[in-house]
């Protein structure tokens, strides 16, 4: 049977390898030249629990996964309690018979098979992708080859356990579900590796970061990739030390960012402003999960944009804005560190775990993504904070013979301290008329994408949020506009003016509807509803498509 | 080569400690231009206090930072361009209050930089509150009833964190500030000198003259350092501690330059590339 989406379910204990398996099972359909999305949901802990990964594939552009899934294999009970519901019209459900007997499903002796090995329980997320290559009518030589491909470590091992599952159950249920070839094999990446990559693109010399889910992986990822680009990649002693580090490095001349995740951000929220006095060019990846406070670390939330928009005290430009796929993460990336350098000034790319921690078919042009350059000072006496037209003064870095002073006190244009009334107006002004710079040059370039429709109704939203609304859009087949900010702050309002009085529909994952604030503070919108999650899980498509046909009929 | 005072009105207190300071650090800039130390590849940081007022005066690049938060971006600095010799001027409130954790984690990473910490033993801008290295028993705003925390001991304390170079100067003794502040700038690694400097709102010279007195040699282990830094009188000056272990940004990238051996637009494309190739 060919359908338009297939879905791989795996779950199981945290250190049973649930999410490698998923990573292959994602390059299996990858390697056929299928698209694929695929979720990673995890609980904060490093042994136990519960942790699976959804893998949803398909000939076309594929921008969600679907908790619906066509194969679901169980590594534990608790799995298999709390995916028997997931399981789609059409499906195979596999569980533990170790653990447990049901009367539905597949009863796989995973456990007791893996521990004729040694290494056994990283083993069992083996025996998950044998159970897909004959699913999906794989011969064992492929499945051989994969096996050598993505677990070379215990080589001999993992293939005849492999070998030992396929063989139980092929015969109930081998060669149950077709796929068919795409038409090219496109690479699979995380959205903090989009941004990481975009961000390196863009110029990046330095990152700090302090350990911070979703942020984290950014760290790990520039961490590995540094010497190969001639990074600095710091793990500092708290994200006060970060953002200042950052700042002292902007200062050199080195393009720098940093990347948390709420709560650090707000110990940054002190140098960001200090950024905002200094004029220092600074990027902050702001990677959301559900706060306040501690909040809920592996999950996901957008409930930090109005923080985001207004953080830090005093009046100073910020520039936010916020990707809506992983692919425009990375173009976003290279031009948010653009944009900070060119208005040396500091800005947040705003996202959420959803896109950070999942991944996605790609295909990038790597060469469309921006450079960082500032406006140089060529010659004569330097003056740091020289008032010009557009507010934006000439940079200059050490060592140089002249003189060059950043400083936290309002200043003078050569950057020392003052009190007096005319230079802290003077000095505002200045600062402020690289906001209507700023705004003539977002004029020039892309800040919203909207996809005109051929209904009476518009659907706005952002980030990843607005995978999640093209995925149930496509599912349920209704075609509204759909309008996405890219830009946060400034707010594209220009872009939007035609939709002020029409029927507009947002889409966020925010318990009080910040974003619904933001489109009708800010552009004057009028918005009849609000489709709102917030559970800590991204939008499921099939789930979100009901919603929005209630809404919109 | 351009005055190494700006016109900036300076507003320290009359006879102010930090005068001293101000006069030993241009003292030691000219005699590092005698030794060929180009002054271009100075940059300084402060954080905010009376101390920092000295980002105004002397006519040095650098980042006049928030309280406490000067050791970072003089670390951020460094980590950005390791040919810059980088100085940052602290306080006992701002280096060892607010800004604690990033000065013995600077020392901790034995980054290549210089800390002067103007040790008035108050919070003096803020008007007269105790701060971590007052003496118990201090009468301020915020102590009516006498401060009751002991002090820290500076100079054991950067010792154990892993500075490598730890001195205690007074800013009456030009002379013996100057010499220190230079084999500070020269040393490689975490150079810590505490200059003890009355604000005179709150203390009298005299406290400090009559006081005063110098190690008699410069200990040879951090053992040995660390117990003549515990038993001394916190007026002793000298050099307790000089060791040569390898610098942060060395670990960090070895001889690489983030700034002057960064990539071109081209090879981070094409090694961009090769890695979405392999996913």
């Amino acid at each position: 049977m060919v359908r338009d989406v297939f879905t791989f379910l795996v779950g199981g204990k945290a250190g049973e390898g649930v999410k490698k398996a998923g990573s292959v099972a994602a390059h299996i359909f990858s390697d056929l030249g299928r698209y694929i999305f695929q979720l990673d949901d995890y609980m904060s802990l490093i042994r136990g629990g519960h942790n699976f990964a959804v893998v949803s594939t398909s000939t076309r552009w594929i921008s969600s996964h679907y908790m619906n899934a066509n194969l679901i294999v169980n590594f534990d009970k608790r799995s298999s309690d709390l995916h028997l519901n997931d399981r789609a019209e059409d499906s195979i459900f596999v569980y533990n018979s170790d653990e447990q007997e049901l009367d539905k499903g597949i009863g796989i002796p995973l456990s007791s098979e893996a521990n004729k090995y040694p290494m056994k329980s990283l083993m069992i997320g083996v025996g998950a992708v044998a159970i897909l290559a004959a699913v999906i009518g794989f011969k064992k030589e492929e499945l051989n080859q994969i096996i050598k491909n993505e677990y070379p470590s215990g080589i001999k091992d993992n293939i005849a356990y492999a070998n030992t599952i396929y063989d139980m159950v092929y015969p109930e249920c081998g060669n149950k579900f077709n796929l068919n070839k795409g038409e090219k094999e496109s690479p699979i990446i995380t959205g903090n590796e989009a941004i990481s990559l975009g961000a390196i693109a863009g110029g990046l010399d330095v990152y700090y970061g302090y350990p911070m889910t979703p942020a984290s992986s950014i760290l790990h990822f520039l961490a590995k990739q540094a010497e190969n680009f001639g990074l600095a990649v710091v793990h500092a002693e708290s994200e006060l030390a970060v953002i200042n580090m950052a700042i002292g490095s902007s200062f050199s001349g080195a393009r720098s960012m940093v990347g948390t995740s709420g709560g650090g951000f707000a110990l940054m929220t002190e140098g960001y402003s200090l950024a905002g006095m200094t004029e220092t060019p600074l990027l902050v990846v702001l990677s959301q999960r559900p706060g306040p406070a501690t909040g809920v670390p592996t999950y996901t939330e957008q409930a930090d944009l109005s923080y985001a928009l207004t953080a830090g005290h005093g009046d100073f430009l910020r520039i936010v804005a916020s990707p809506g796929t992983i692919e425009e993460a990375y173009y976003l990336a290279s031009e948010m560190l653009d944009l900070v350098w060119k208005f040396q000034t500091p800005g947040i790319l705003l996202t959420e775990k959803h896109l950070s921690e999942s991944s996605m078919t790609v295909e990038i042009q790597t060469n469309q993504a921006k450079w960082a350059e500032p406006k140089m000072h060529n010659a004569g006496t330097y003056m740091r904070y020289l008032d010009t037209e557009d507010g934006i003064s000439p940079m200059l870095f050490p060592p140089s013979k002249e003189v060059i002073k950043w400083n936290s006190y309002e200043h003078d244009e050569r950057g020392i301290t003052t009190e007096k009334p005319h230079l802290i107006t003077k000095m505002h002004n200045k600062r402020g008329k690289k906001i209507d710079a700023l705004v003539k040059e977002l004029k020039q370039r892309k800040t919203v994408n909207i996809m005109r429709g051929d209904m009476n109704s518009n659907i706005i939203t952002y980030g990843s949020t607005y995978m999640s609304v093209l995925e149930a859009l496509k599912y349920s087949k209704l075609n509204p506009t759909i309008i996405q900010p890219i830009f946060l702050n400034p707010f594209p309002v220009w872009e939007l003016v035609d939709y002020k009085n029409q029927d507009n529909i947002v889409i966020e994952q925010s318990s009080t509807g910040q974003f619904t604030t933001l489109i009708k503070e800010k552009a004057g919108l009028s918005v009849r509803d609000t489709i709102k999650k917030y559970d800590g899980r991204p939008f499921d498509p099939i789930e979100l498509s009901k919603r929005i046909k209630e809404v919109l009929k | 080569m351009s005055e190494l005072k700006t016109n900036a009105d300076i507003t320290w207190c009359p006879g102010c400690g930090n005068f001293g300071i101000f006069t030993a650090i241009r003292n030691a800039i000219t005699r590092l231009e005698e030794k060929d130390v180009k002054r271009e590849n100075l940059v300084m940081t402060a954080g905010i206090g009376c101390h920092a007022k000295i980002f105004d005066y002397l006519n040095v690049s650098g980042l006049y930072s928030l309280h406490g938060r000067d050791a970072a971006t003089a670390q951020g600095i460094k980590i950005a361009n390791p040919s810059l010799k980088v100085i940052t001027f602290s306080g006992d409130g701002n280096g060892l209050g607010e800004g604690l954790a990033h000065t013995l984690f600077a020392a901790k990473r034995n980054q290549d930089i210089t800390m002067i910490l103007h040790n008035n033993s108050v919070y003096a801008l803020t008007t007269g509150q105790f701060s971590p290295l007052t003496e118990k028993g201090w009468d301020g705003p915020s102590t009516p009833r006498g401060s009751f925390e002991k002090p820290f001991n500076a100079i054991s304390l950067m010792i154990e964190a892993g500075a490598t170079f730890v001195a205690r100067c007074f800013s009456g003794e030009i002379k013996h500030l100057t010499d220190t502040m230079v084999q500070a700038i020269e040393h490689e690694g975490f150079s810590f000198i505490e200059v003890l400097q009355p604000a005179v709102p709150y203390h009298e010279w005299a406290e400090y003259r009559d006081k005063v007195t110098f190690l008699d040699k410069k200990p040879e282990t951090k053992e040995e350092a660390l117990t003549i830094a515990r038993k001394a009188s916190k007026f002793t000056l000298g050099t307790f501690y000089q060791a040569s272990e390898q610098v942060y940004h060395k670990a960090l990238y070895g001889d690489h330059h983030p700034i002057q051996n960064r990539l071109s637009r081209e090879t981070r494309l094409n090694k961009i590339s090769k890695i979405l190739g392999s996913k």
